[in-house]
C-alpha cells in the first residue's frame, strides 16, 4: 500500500549523513555528531510508528510494543524480523538481528590493517572501525527510540556489534 | 452533517480543530470536543486496567498471597463489564456522549491522538463512522509525516485542511442511499 525507496539511495543517504556529521559538521566532537544522528532517527522512527500502527488496535503493555518493533515495524523498514529478543523483565529488552540490513554490506577498510605503521597496534585500527560502524548505528537506535517513544515509552536505546553483520539493540524503558 | 472535527495530541493538547457551520458557534463546538476528551480518558483507563490484572496475578506467583488477590479482585470487578465486549483496545471508540443536538463520537490511536466527530446526524451508521475515521487518521497521519512538521505542533498544512474537508463532505454519501 505504501510507496517504496530504493534501498541502496537509504543506505547511500545513511553513510553521508554519517560522514557530513563525523567529519564535517562535528568533525572535532564525535558525541555531538552521535547524538544529532540519533536525533534525525528520532524523528523518522516516530513518523513511522504513527504510520505502521495504523491498523492496529491499541497495545496493552510493553512487551506488546515491543513484540511489534521486531516483528512488524522491523519488517517494514527491513524486509525481516528480529532473531532474537530476550528480556530480564524488568523493562530491559535485547533485540538482535544476525544479519543487520545496514551492516551487512559495511567491511572493515583493509588498508587500515596493512598500512597501518608497525607501531600502530592492530588493536587500535580495529578499535578505529568499531568506532566507524558505531556511528552508523546512532540512526536506527534513534528510530527505535522514536517510534517506541511515540507509543507512549519512554526509553534508552544502545546498539552492540558482535561480529559483523549480527548486531543487536539494548532498549532500556524508563521507568 | 458533520458539524466539527478535531485532533488532539497525547497531552490533550489541540493539534487541529475545524468546524463546518455557517453559524457562529465555533465556540461551542470546541467546547463540546473539550468535555469528549474527559470521556476518552476513561475509556483508556479502562484498558489499561487490564494491565493492572495481569501484574497481579504475576504477583500470587511470587507470594503476599492475600493481598494480591484482593487487589485482582477489585480490578477483575471493574473490569468485567468491559470484558464482555469484545473490542476492549480498538481505535474506534464509538459514540462517546449524545447531547440534545450533537453525537460526538471518538477514536484514540496508538500514539494516543485523539480523533473526535461531531455531527448533528440523529441516525449515524457505525460503518460511515468508522469509515470516516479510517479516512480522516490517514489524512493525519500524512500530515504528520511531512518533515517540515514538528510533532506536537498545530497542524497547518492546507492540503491536510483541504482534505479532511473533501473527507468531512463525503461523510455518509457513499453507502447513505
Amino acid at each position: 500500500m505504501g510507496r517504496e525507496v530504493s534501498e541502496s539511495c537509504v543506505e547511500s543517504l545513511l553513510t553521508e549523513i554519517v560522514s557530513s556529521y563525523c567529519n564535517g559538521f562535528y568533525a572535532d566532537k564525535p558525541e555531538l555528531a552521535a547524538r544529532r544522528i540519533e536525533a534525525i532517527g528520532f524523528q523518522v522512527g516516530h513518523q513511522l510508528s504513527e504510520r505502521y500502527t495504523m491498523d492496529r488496535p491499541r497495545f496493552t503493555d510493553h512487551l506488546e510494543a515491543i513484540k511489534f518493533i521486531c516483528k512488524d515495524f522491523w519488517s517494514e523498514v527491513f524486509k525481516k524480523q528480529i532473531d532474537n529478543l530476550k528480556t530480564n523483565h524488568r523493562g530491559t529488552f535485547v533485540l538482535q538481528d544476525n544479519r543487520f540490513r545496514w551492516l551487512s554490506r559495511m567491511s572493515v577498510d583493509p588498508s587500515i590493517e596493512t598500512l597501518g605503521s608497525i607501531q600502530d597496534p592492530s588493536a587500535m585500527a580495529e578499535n578505529k572501525a568499531a568506532q566507524a560502524i558505531g556511528m552508523h548505528l546512532y540512526f536506527p537506535c534513534g528510530i527505535i527510540r522514536g517510534a517506541l517513544s511515540n507509543l507512549g515509552i519512554p526509553c534508552a536505546v544502545s546498539a552492540d556489534i558482535s561480529n559483523l553483520p549480527a548486531c543487536s539493540f539494548v532498549i532500556r524503558i524508563k521507568a | 452533517m458533520i458539524v466539527c472535527v478535531a485532533v488532539v495530541g497525547h497531552q490533550n493538547n489541540p493539534l487541529y480543530i475545524q468546524s463546518f457551520t455557517e453559524a457562529d458557534d465555533a465556540l461551542k463546538l470546541h467546547h463540546i470536543v473539550h468535555c469528549s476528551l474527559d470521556v476518552v480518558d476513561e475509556r483508556g483507563l479502562l484498558s489499561r486496567h487490564t494491565v493492572l490484572v495481569k501484574f497481579d496475578s504475576g504477583v500470587v506467583l511470587c507470594g503476599n498471597k492475600k493481598k494480591a488477590a484482593a487487589d485482582g479482585a477489585v480490578y477483575s470487578k471493574l473490569n468485567n463489564p468491559k470484558k464482555s465486549s469484545p473490542t476492549l483496545n480498538e481505535t474506534f471508540l464509538g459514540l462517546l456522549y449524545p447531547t440534545e443536538n450533537y453525537k460526538v463520537y471518538g477514536y484514540l490511536t496508538n500514539t494516543k491522538v485523539k480523533l473526535i466527530l461531531v455531527t448533528t446526524d440523529l441516525d449515524v451508521r457505525d460503518a460511515d463512522v468508522r469509515n470516516f475515521f479510517r479516512n480522516f487518521h490517514a489524512a493525519y497521519v500524512d500530515a504528520v509525516s511531512n518533515p517540515f512538521h514538528v510533532p506536537g505542533k498545530k497542524i497547518t498544512s492546507r492540503t491536510f485542511a483541504e482534505r479532511v474537508s473533501t473527507i468531512v463532505k463525503s461523510f455518509g454519501l457513499s453507502s447513505g442511499s
